[in-house]
């Protein structure tokens, strides 16, 4: 798909809007992109993404696969402890101390 | 009882700090065991950094004023054991990660995807593989980054109260997160996961 000029954020003469992302607003996106997952940023930095994202898909593939990351993060499984591993651990720590 | 007077408060004291180390250990070792686990990765090297959390507790109880919540006080000390217990195991220097080094080169690396679409994130994480390639990614990040990630991400903690269990203040403490992040996102959508993988390991839905 093309993407219009238009859309660009900034304008800055002579760059095309498949510019390379190691400059311009890939880069500060690729800075900010917790601090927006995170809602964190101030609302018109926010509206600036949301600008930039609008007409770059590669930053949009890019967010959706960090905000993907954070949730596998935070459902990742843990094994739990038994009644057994608890009370082994609390007579080691007792003694411990007791040998400290 | 023993005619000693010097005694009974000593041995008042003792029961007392039994006591409380009993309350403190009960109502917290599942917490601690979850993190300690998660900065690990494996279920004996927890344990050791959970016995040596409550220890230190342990000697520090009296100590405790109360000025952050308990939580937040055996985070501190676990990281901090952990920390010590990962410099005593291998002597490796800590390597940092830089922001350029996500840049995405081509177009192709930028579009890497986590091929999860339309599964909710347990159905996901039931891909054997996407569940080895998370665990090696947070296992082969630098501690100091593996510690941001795991307090924020998985503990669910807030940045300042994570930047406090560290030591840093807010500021770095987003930067290593967003940097811990980067590099989880980059090892699982390099993997090549497929949605054929998901589909055998039954994490479709019906």
């Amino acid at each position: 798909m093309t993407q219009k000029k238009t859309a660009t954020p900034k304008k800055r003469p002579g760059r095309s809007s498949h510019h390379t992302h190691r400059e311009g607003r890939c880069m500060d996106l690729l800075r900010r992109l917790s601090g927006y997952i995170d809602d964190e940023l101030p609302s018109d930095i926010c509206r600036e993404i949301r600008r930039h994202l609008g007409a770059c898909p590669n930053c949009e593939v890019l967010i959706v696969s960090l905000r993907q990351t954070v949730t596998l993060c935070r459902h990742r499984p843990t094994p739990q402890l038994t009644p057994v591993d608890r009370m082994n651990m609390r007579r080691a720590i007792l003694t411990a101390a007791n040998a400290r | 009882m023993r005619a000693s007077t010097s005694k009974k408060p000593l041995q008042r004291s003792a029961r007392q700090e039994l006591y409380g180390f009993d309350r403190l250990y009960r109502d917290h070792v599942d917490l601690i065991y979850r993190y300690a686990y998660r900065l690990c990765g494996e279920t004996e090297s927890a344990k050791d950094l959970v016995q040596e959390t409550f220890l230190n507790a342990y000697q520090g109880l009296k100590d405790f004023r109360g000025e952050s919540k308990v939580s937040t006080w055996l985070y501190t000390i676990a990281s901090r054991a952990c920390i010590r217990m990962r410099r005593k195991r291998k002597g490796e220097p800590e390597h940092e990660l830089s922001l350029e080094e996500f840049v995405p080169t081509s177009e192709g690396e930028f579009r890497l995807q986590i091929p999860i679409d339309g599964l909710s994130p347990e159905e996901a994480l039931q891909n054997k593989e996407l569940r080895a390639a998370l665990d090696q990614a947070i296992d082969k990040l630098p501690k100091k980054y593996r510690m941001a990630l795991v307090l924020r991400d998985m503990e669910g903690l807030s940045a300042k109260e994570v930047g406090t269990i560290m030591g840093v203040n807010e500021r770095a403490l987003k930067s290593r997160l967003h940097r811990a992040r980067l590099f989880v996102r980059r090892e699982l959508s390099a993997r090549g996961i497929t949605q054929h993988d998901n589909q055998k390991s039954g994490g479709w839905r019906s």
